[in-house]
């Protein structure tokens, strides 16, 4: 038996850490998705090759899109630090080591090769709305080099998608995310929430169908890496192990987890199913446009998957800072 | 330059809490905020009890993580070793505060990161540490362990040190010894 009093602990580290909260969670699931967006329409682009820019043009909503999510999420780590006019700092260093210093470097990196795009894909007859003379001659040449343009954004949404995970892994103090699958946790999740937006914006029906497609590989790599990922602590010594007691736990303080965890596995499948529902009805090929039906049903398997995703984050977050290495 | 260290005899610490005050009242620590505790801890089934008093600080690690996870450099390695907080640089990220395994560090209420600095202000003038020079006990002792005849170097030939989580790798500067029991329940 052990017993403890300890004299001059702080709130914030005492009887477990109360540091990253809502907000991160937020930052984290926003990044994300907007990673996931980007892959996706970048994807989208260059599945087909030396298309035309008048045919790229719909995709213009996705980019603005991410850009948006990608800028708010932004704002939530700044209204999560303590000392936010001092982040001047952050931009006069850089700390290779620091992972958040690559992300106060990385995100307005990909904040411009986000909006190079949106401006590469401008359409001719639609530039006329971007007001300033000089933002119409940039997008007329950056349209010219679409394809490294996107390109450059597959690169950077993979970035940001690892990136929301390698934060939180490079904690060697924290058992539950101190390991190499979160990064791919988190990608996998980035890229099927990503997958799960384009489905609910995209206009056209062959892109809502080629996304949900592709989004059933991802779902079916995402419950998997969370099942090696849980079987990696399981299988690692006492503080790693413990760490993943909270998801299946009953006490009152834990079972939120534990909810967390049946949520995540209930709503991935479901998701999963209806998306093969879906396949199964088109197994001949699809032609033509969805009922509105069949649109609702794959926004809600959308829905599920976002659901999902946000689960995800706020349970790894909140319950990583439940246990210690000691 | 000095390398300095802190060992903290175990047996010779009295639980008088005065090591908490006078770096409370040194370093003019916030209310309810505290950059070093007394950790009580009772082991074994009664009759059969064994208790230790441990204070625990900021380790001032070789390989320290609060280093490797700021961002703008606020926490850097002063020339004399220690670890230090730059406030004005820093961004209250809290990075830092995650990335300590001994939870030393928390943030002020003014957003910033903040922890033991060895008070460094008292080493410029050649003093010790407040905690270490109001030390009842004289349980914290505090030296340069690149002086061979230091009383710290001296402790350390002479007794079993430990630290604290040695597997976490980060070579803390903070050393325990218990004269009564080799090893240590760190």
């Amino acid at each position: 038996m052990i017993e403890l009093s300890i004299t001059g602990t702080n709130a914030i580290t005492f009887p477990h850490l109360e540091v990253w909260d809502w907000r991160i969670v937020i930052y984290l699931f926003l990044g994300g998705l907007s990673a996931g967006i980007m892959v996706m329409y970048s994807i989208a682009n260059l599945h087909i090759p030396k298309q035309p820019v008048e045919e790229i043009a719909p995709c213009i909503r996705a980019p603005f899109i991410s850009f948006i999510i990608l800028a708010v999420g932004a704002q939530f780590i700044i209204f999560d630090l303590g000392s936010p006019f001092h982040l001047y700092w952050g931009y006069l260093t850089f700390n290779p080591l620091s992972l958040m210093s690559w992300g106060t470097w990385g995100v307005p990196a990909v904040l411009l090769a986000n909006g190079l795009y949106i401006l590469a894909v401008i359409p001719k007859e639609q530039r006329y709305r971007l007001k300033f003379p000089f933002l119409i001659k940039i997008s007329e040449k950056l349209t010219l080099n679409m394809r490294p343009i996107t390109k450059l954004n597959f690169a950077l949404g993979i970035f940001l998608g690892i990136y929301t995970g390698v934060l939180l892994s490079s904690f060697s103090a924290i058992p539950l995310w101190n390991n190499a699958t979160l990064p791919i946790l988190f990608l996998v999740s980035a890229l099927s929430s990503g997958a799960a937006m384009i489905v609910i914006i995209a206009k056209k029906a062959e892109i809502k169908f080629l996304f949900t497609k592709i989004d059933i590989w991802l779902i079916v790599a995402e419950l998997v890496v969370i099942a090696l990922f849980f079987y990696g602590l399981y299988s690692s010594p006492a503080p790693y192990k413990k760490a993943i007691a909270p998801f299946f736990s009953l006490t009152s303080e834990h079972f939120i987890f534990t909810i967390a965890l049946i949520a995540i596995f209930l709503l991935l499948p479901l998701a999963l199913r209806i998306k093969l529902g879906e396949l199964k009805e088109f197994k001949d090929g699809f032609h033509g446009e969805f009922t509105k039906a069949q649109i609702l049903r794959m926004n809600i398997a959308a829905i599920l998957v976002l659901a999902g995703t946000l689960i995800l984050r706020a349970a790894i977050v909140y319950a990583g800072q439940l246990t210690k290495l000691s | 330059m000095p390398r300095y260290v802190m060992v903290i005899d175990v047996e010779r610490c009295i639980g008088c809490m005065a090591c908490i005050v006078a770096c409370k009242k040194e370093n003019n620590v916030a209310d309810g905020y505290f950059r070093t505790r007394v950790v009580e801890e009772v082991r074994g089934e009664f009759p059969y009890l064994r208790m230790e008093l441990r204070s625990e600080l900021c380790n001032h690690c070789e390989n320290a993580p609060c280093i490797d996870a700021c961002p703008t450099g606020a926490s850097h390695r002063a020339k004399n070793g220690t670890v230090q907080i730059d406030k004005q640089k820093c961004i209250g990220c809290k990075a830092c505060i995650l990335a300590c395994p001994y939870d030393a560090r928390y943030s002020t209420p003014e957003g910033v990161a903040d922890k033991c600095t060895f008070c460094e202000h008292r080493l410029k003038e050649g003093k010790k540490p407040a905690c270490v020079e109001t030390c009842l006990g004289k349980s914290r002792i505090f030296g340069d362990l690149d002086d061979p005849n230091s009383e710290v170097s001296q402790l350390l030939k002479k007794y079993d040190a430990s630290v604290r989580l040695e597997f976490a790798g980060t070579s803390p500067r903070v050393f325990y010894i218990n004269k009564k029991f080799a090893g240590g329940s760190l």
